[in-house]
């Protein structure tokens, strides 16, 4: 058997040990995926957290900014906003600027949106037979941003076998240090 | 450190010896199964990285775990370990209910249920992570115990029973809690006695360099360590008899 030295304290762990190492791992993830669903509770949006994958925003947001977003049911759709959406039977969410409204008595909203850097509006993007984007496909509007820290999840995306490989290690790290 | 490495030269066969049964004992394997045999490797002496502070502390830990568990022949009592291993896994089973609930009922409708794991969850880490010595001392089978990587707190990871010769009187309890300051040396092992018979509680602790029990490749020497547990053990002990 090949002599592994930082196997040695894994070794060395009775059952309970070890199966509190994995419920650390364990207590790691649901950590992560709880704060997720935690910041979804709490913004009320479906993905709180989105990354810029195109420059169709240039200048304000370039490819790989981090946008906050919240999703409050009061906060109105105008003219000249900035709104993140997701095209139905599309699962990526577009970050646009909303140019025309059209709005009746109870509230109800028909927009169409444009990105600053793209020269057509987006009906080309919705879906076939759609001319106008509802308050349902609003996945929030954008309060704050980070730039240029979405460039890893963009890498991550591109190279799949990247991010295996980072979560792999990552986990094994946890799984064999003690705390 | 000159009284560690010139130890050094012992460690090999000291550490062997001082361990539980001798080394001569692993080379065979016939009768038990040989994988398992090949992967416990608890008669090997301890060698970990000196220079990482939660290593040395879990294997000094360790070592006065074996040595009271072994020497003196006490039967561990794993309720609070228990307790800490079930919270944790509860905790997980929330944010597990609270993935599979959102990925059934999509977002807007989940949010009642998703707001409940999550505030349960929050709940759960709060009971394992902050301190809670105090009660523990008390209530030792059921207690709540809590790890705590922060600097200056104690905490105890053994709790042993002497079951009384006798049969007649309820069990002794030895309590073992210890403390190691990050990037610091200075290691706290504390002894706790708690008579089964009068409930009265006693405590021994020592305050000892790292330096003193560690060679310079990281082995434990526990020829220097045991007679401290030792010693700290019999200081107890003896005190209880002269009353």
């Amino acid at each position: 058997m090949l002599s592994l030295d930082f196997l040695d304290d894994v070794r060395r762990m009775n059952k309970r040990q070890l199966y509190y190492q994995v419920l650390n791992f364990g207590m790691i993830v649901s950590s992560a995926l709880m704060i997720w669903k935690g910041l979804m509770v709490i913004t009320g949006s479906e993905s709180p957290i989105v990354v810029v994958l195109s420059g169709s925003m240039e200048p304000a947001f370039h490819r790989g900014d981090l946008l906050f977003l919240t999703n409050r049911v009061e906060d109105p759709i105008r003219v000249g906003e900035i709104v993140v959406f997701r095209i139905e039977g599309r699962e990526i969410p577009i970050v646009h600027r909303v140019l025309k409204i059209h709005e009746k008595q109870n509230g109800h909203i028909k927009f169409l949106t444009k990105g600053d850097n793209n020269v057509v509006d987006d009906r080309g993007l919705y879906k076939q037979g759609q001319h106008w984007l509802e308050k349902k496909d609003v996945v929030g509007r954008a309060r704050g941003f980070v730039p240029y820290i979405g460039i890893v999840t963009i890498l991550m995306n591109d190279y799949p076998k990247f991010k295996y490989a980072v979560l792999f290690l990552l986990g094994l790290f946890v799984l064999v240090h003690r705390e | 450190m000159a009284a560690a490495s010139s130890q050094g030269g012992r460690a090999g066969g000291g550490g062997g010896s001082s361990g539980a049964g001798g080394g001569s004992g692993c080379g065979t394997g016939s009768n038990r199964s040989g994988l398992l045999d090949k992967w416990k490797i608890d008669d090997k002496p301890v060698k970990i990285d000196k220079w990482d502070g939660s290593a040395v502390k879990n294997s000094l830990d360790d070592s006065a775990k074996k040595v009271l568990l072994e020497k003196y022949k006490y039967v561990e009592n794993f309720g609070l370990i228990d307790g800490r291993l079930i919270i944790c896994t509860i905790s997980c089973f929330f944010a597990i209910v609270a993935l599979i609930w959102d990925y059934m009922h999509p977002f807007p409708e989940s949010k009642p249920v998703l707001a409940l794991c999550f505030v349960l969850f929050l709940f759960c880490v709060y009971v394992v992570y902050f301190p809670l010595n105090f009660i523990c001392t008390y209530f030792v089978m059921m207690g709540i115990l809590t790890i705590y990587t922060s600097y200056k707190e104690k905490s105890i990871f053994l709790v042993a029973h002497r079951k009384d010769p006798t049969g007649m009187d309820p069990d002794d309890i030895w309590q073992l809690s210890s403390s190691l300051k990050r990037f610091d040396d200075k290691y706290t092992l504390k002894l706790t006695f708690i008579s089964g018979r009068t409930k009265q509680q006693r405590e021994a602790e020592f305050t000892k360099s790292i330096a003193k029990f560690f060679d310079h490749s990281g082995t434990l020497v526990m020829d220097a360590y045991e007679p401290e547990i030792s010693r700290l053990h019999d200081s107890l002990a003896t005190e209880r008899k002269m009353k």
